[in-house]
């Protein structure tokens, strides 16, 4: 009977004890909560007049993403000096910084941090991800906070770029780099072909020759490169209706733009330099980074980008700045622009706000410090002499164009095209990342398929993106 | 008294473990034996139970839930059937699901036949079957990415290696990932090469345990090789590769990597998007987990249809 | 055993089928060699070759160049111990919580027979049919704030564990081989008066060695091969799977250092794979799934 009684009492105890486990489990899910969500709510900590400045004497925590990767070896070492700095000034701000190998920003895990409202106190965007941001309710309104003591140099920022980063009159982020898209030549393959590589081509037609010029060396180079997956192929799509003086969508921002004449002459162009002049390489189905790799590496003679495009090539893929050149983008009636900025995660204390502002007008928005002190950029063998990021005006530009000429590394006149021939910037258009992936599907059609019918890819594509623009 | 459903037969070996020590003490109200009795069993299942439900079940009506539903500045409001609408209206729609109907027969003639016969041929030899197995199982453990990412590199057509590859048996060079027509064939045969040596090995085991003697009867009657598969060898594995038929089916159905990777996802054309892919496109590229949800309740729809089938099936086998 | 197969000893033994047999087998040991070998040889050695070799037109068979440092420099750059350290952390703990919960649950459902029983199976047999990324985004927006306990798992490994307990095919198998186990042993320990867990763990388990074999290396290889999931729930660098890791790293490097890192990560497991071959081998062999 005791034998039975104990039997009983050990099983219903093994059972207790797997179920007392599942539930242990699931509580001591309680340790590792994420870390950042001590801070919500805390507004009253400090001083809570926005205008008043940081005192020094607050001890806070920041966490911010981007910090240079350990592949970027120079940029960290950079970036670990300007936090030392940084501290002379305000000891008690701890720098907490996470960084990524690779792009800093990809949509998906973007996504996910803003939905699951775990961005770190200071998160890196790009100027279009404002609206995504918003729709989260993931950054603060930092318009109060940011003024001509928090950030000195604040008159002298342009206000496009600043425009950028506004809503209904409200700011959101701070900026830390804007390009305007151009072309970026291999001046090596330039001179290998026969080509002025000081006098890349300023209009689609005479890219398109020297492009086949610059296939005709063989050994597997391409003259021109474009992307056409990952959605970046509708991105560039819309940078060369830009340069026609197209658009993608029209003023209303409800109807496709790109189904028309101008429409046709990109993607004819696209469709004849890969097919009839086949000079645009065989490997297609490209995004980002893949072309950096392909003239990095003296593979490809062209391609459109953005400036800072060089400083990624000559750090991490290891090529040669001085191979590089730029004039603006052919064609010269419009160009892609945009940038990228720090916002500031809605719900942190005043404090930590001001102690972000102060943090990113130090590393950022200071000319001859930070990311702006281009000594210390020469003597880290990083590019110097790269025109953007630059969107200061006034004063600020004639200082800090004048120490970017001082420390030069490269020849500044490989970019003197582009400089002397500025594009006027267009944003990206609404709903972009939707309408570069119905664009895409056009840019892999004409890369990969020879017998593509252009009037009916473009005619699908108008459809889709207007049903896109449709629905809100 | 038993739970409705359970044949008396099978029950009975149950009954007798959890009434045994109950009849060594004084009698208690099978009412009672029985509570215990699912109190115990419910024990055992409780784990499992607690995770399905939070991470299975719950996620299933929120899904259902999402799919009627918008997000706006943090502001959930009802949309009825909008998000529906945006996902049938969507061009690529279509296209999707016959991507993913040509993914999955393409994936089920290859990564359920491949194995199979390499599992045949390798039984087939007396030597080295240690090191064939082991060459098909190597895939398996390389880091799936780091597989992709190859597969990329040799399909490429200006420097990949399998263009060199061909070309020295005089075929012609194919553009494989860039061509809509081979593609998804690009992407299956790469899924092929990483994940079949699980399967092959499986079914090795069970051609290992066929009784030799059933060969040879069949020779006896003048059966040549196919038809001493047809007639002995698929009967003697019916079971393993019923299941493995199923696994498989399920695996193709959560095909991502691959095609995100070798083609960016879309591919030449779009001829790489499944509805797979246009979920993860609405829900982390355009921030619309409404459409995502839509979308995803139309699979699951249709999904619960072929469950339903096999389930009806096996249960009938079974009986 | 008997080596008796599909084709017969006598037609082997033929000088015609003899050679027949060895120029097969030529055939597939090259053949093999070649496809399952080959991308190796490719991967290993195109970490040596200089950034331009690699994107060559027509490739090289033996590298031209050779650059050492791409190995170095990757090591460098990717955080290989941390990656792998992470990925078999979160791997061998889902397998902890798979051969806990599911073996008890298949146990349950195959012996014990619960009230219920069958419907709790067919709801969790339902789940095997639909795809995971259909419910990613319910599934993720669960483990941000998991219902009842009100705890967000995001960047924790939780986020992968517990949500790998809903594996409903190794419940289905565990379900049959335990349903296979001949009621007699289990009536002989009830005879006994053992207890279930007794039962379970004196009697059954023993029997089901194989299939615990499989289980295990299913539910290790579902964590090793995942991507979205690990991608989505645990952003941050410093938890990240290896897949992620290298996926991450795809865009950051040369395509010969990304190669040379894509080499440096898969070594350890293929040393873990030669190492414990015979075991995992046995595993996958042993007729734990036969009949």
């Amino acid at each position: 009977m005791r034998s039975a009684h104990l039997r009983r009492a050990r099983s219903v105890g093994a059972m207790t004890l797997v179920s007392a486990f599942a539930l242990t489990t699931l509580a001591a899910c309680g340790t590792s909560s994420s870390g950042s969500d001590d801070d919500t709510g805390t507004n009253s900590s400090g001083s809570s007049d926005p205008t008043a400045p940081l005192d020094p004497k607050t001890k806070v925590t920041l966490t911010i993403d981007c910090m240079p990767s350990a592949a970027k070896t120079a940029e960290l070492k950079e970036w670990k000096e300007d936090v030392k700095e940084f501290n002379k000034t305000y000891p008690n701000v701890t720098i907490d910084g996470r960084s990524t190998p690779g792009q800093c920003l990809e949509p998906p895990r973007f996504t996910a941090m803003l939905k699951a409202k775990s961005q770190p106190d200071i998160f890196y965007t790009y100027f279009t991800d404002l609206p995504q941001v918003l729709d989260n309710d993931g950054a603060e309104d930092i318009t109060a906070y940011v003024h001509d003591e928090s950030v000195p140099a604040l008159k002298d920022i342009d206000p496009s770029v600043l425009n950028s980063l506004k809503h209904e009159d409200k700011l959101y982020g701070l900026p830390t780099s804007n390009y305007t898209m151009g072309l970026l030549i291999n001046r090596k393959l330039f001179k290998q072909a026969g080509l002025d590589a000081d006098a890349p081509p300023r209009t689609w037609a005479d890219l398109r020759t020297a492009a086949k010029k610059i296939s005709d060396l063989g050994d597997g180079i391409a003259g021109f490169g474009e992307y056409s997956a990952g959605n970046t192929g509708g991105w560039h799509f819309t940078a060369q209706m830009y340069s026609l003086g197209g658009d993608v969508v029209d003023a209303s921002g409800k109807k496709a733009a790109f189904n028309n004449e101008t429409g046709r002459q990109v993607v004819q162009n696209m469709h004849d330099m890969r097919w009839k002049d086949d000079s645009m390489g065989k490997t297609q189905l490209l995004q980002w980074g893949d072309l950096q790799k392909q003239i990095a590496t003296d593979k490809l003679g062209m391609f459109l980008a953005a400036p800072d495009d060089i400083a990624y090539m000559v750090q991490q893929l290891g090529a040669e700045y001085a191979n590089f050149g730029m004039g603006p983008i052919p064609g010269e009636k419009n160009t892609l622009a945009g940038g990228n900025s720090y916002m500031i995660k809605k719900g942190i204390s005043a404090d930590k706000i001001k102690a972000a502002i102060a943090w990113l007008n130090f590393k950022n928005l200071t000319v001859g410090k930070g990311q702006f002190d281009w000594a210390r950029t020469k003597a880290d063998k990083l590019p110097v002499g790269i025109p953007q990021p630059n969107f200061w005006l006034n004063e600020s530009k004639t200082k800090d164009d004048a120490a970017r000429v001082e420390h030069a590394t490269m020849p500044v006149e490989n970019f003197k095209t582009f400089m002397d021939n500025p594009v006027a910037g267009k944003a990206e258009p609404p709903k972009a990342q939707e309408i570069y992936k119905v664009l895409d599907t056009v840019m892999s059609s004409i890369l990969t398929n020879k017998d593509a019918d252009i009037d009916k890819l473009l005619d699908t594509a108008e459809k889709q993106v207007n049903q896109v623009l449709a629905t809100q | 008294m038993s739970a409705p459903g359970l044949s008396p037969t099978k029950a009975a070996p149950t009954r007798r473990i959890s009434s045994r020590p109950a009849g060594s003490v004084p009698p208690r109200s099978s009412f009672a034996k029985n509570l215990r009795r699912n109190l115990t069993a419910h024990g055992f299942l409780i784990g499992a139970l607690i995770c399905f439900a939070l991470f299975s079940w719950y996620p299933m009506i929120r899904e259902f839930f999402l799919a009627f539903q918008k997000t706006d500045n943090g502001e959930v409001s009802w949309v009825g059937l909008d998000n529906l609408r945006t996902v049938v209206n969507d061009p690529v729609f279509w296209q999707a699901w016959k991507n993913t109907l040509l993914f999955t027969v393409l994936a089920l003639v290859f990564g359920f036949l491949v194995p199979f016969v390499v599992a045949l041929v390798i039984n087939e030899f007396r030597h080295g079957k240690g090191y064939l197995r082991l060459l098909v199982y190597l895939p398996v453990m390389l880091p799936p990415v780091a597989s992709v990412l190859l597969f990329k590199y040799l399909y490429d057509p200006g420097y990949g290696l399998l263009n060199e590859l061909i070309g020295f048996f005089g075929l012609p060079e194919q553009q494989w990932l860039q061509d809509p027509d081979t593609s998804m064939l690009s992407v299956v045969v790469a899924s092929t090469w990483m994940n079949m040596g699980g399967a092959a090995l499986i079914y090795l085991a069970a051609l290992q345990g066929i009784p030799g003697e059933l060969y040879e009867a069949a020779e006896l009657d003048g059966a040549g090789v196919l038809r001493k598969i047809w007639y002995v060898t698929i009967p003697q594995t019916r079971l393993i590769l019923s299941l493995m038929l199923l696994m498989q089916i399920i695996s193709t159905m959560q095909v991502f990597v691959e095609p995100f990777l070798l083609t960016g996802g879309a591919g030449p054309e779009g001829s790489t998007t499944t509805v797979v892919y246009l979920i993860y496109q609405y829900a982390f590229n355009f921030n619309n987990y409404g459409a995502a949800a839509a979308l995803g309740l139309l699979l699951l729809v249709l999904l619960a249809g072929f469950s339903a089938a096999y389930v009806k099936l096996s249960r009938a086998e079974n009986e | 055993m008997s080596t008796r197969t599909l084709i017969s000893p006598a037609q082997l033994a033929r000088p015609r089928g003899k050679l027949i047999y060895w120029i097969s087998f030529a055939v597939v040991v090259g053949g093999f060699t070649l496809v399952f070998l080959g991308p190796l040889y490719w991967l290993v050695t195109s970490g040596f070759k200089s950034a331009q070799e690699v994107i060559q037109t027509p490739p090289t068979l033996v590298p031209g160049s050779f650059e050492a440092d791409n190995y170095t420099r990757a090591w460098e750059v990717m955080d290989l111990a941390k990656l792998l350290f992470n990925t078999l952390y979160y791997a061998f703990g889902a397998l902890a919580f798979q051969l806990i919960f599911d073996v008890a649950a298949a146990y349950s459902l195959s012996k014990l027979r619960p009230i219920f029983g069958k419907a709790i199976l067919g709801m969790m047999l339902a789940t095997l049919m639909i795809p995971a990324t259909v419910l990613v985004v319910p599934q993720y927006l669960t483990v941000l704030d998991v219902p009842v306990v009100e705890r967000n798992l995001l960047n924790t490994p939780w986020a992968i564990w517990l949500p790998s307990v809903t594996n409903a095919f190794n419940i289905f198998l565990l379900k049959r081989f335990f349903d296979s186990i001949p009621k007699e042993l289990l009536d002989a320990a009830s005879m006994d008066g053992a207890s279930p867990m007794r039962t379970l763990r004196s009697i059954i388990l023993p029997i089901s060695r194989p299939i615990l074999g499989v289980v295990s290396i299913f539910a290790i290889v579902g964590v090793w091969k995942d991507f979205l999931w690990p991608m989505l729930t645990l952003p941050d660098p410093a938890m990240q799977t290896l897949n992620v890791g290298i996926y991450s790293l795809s865009n950051g490097v040369p395509a010969n250092v990304l190669i040379a890192a894509l080499t440096i990560a898969s070594i350890p497991t293929l040393l873990i794979f030669l190492i414990f071959q015979r075991n995992i081998m046995a595993g996958l062999t042993a007729g734990g799934l036969k009949g």
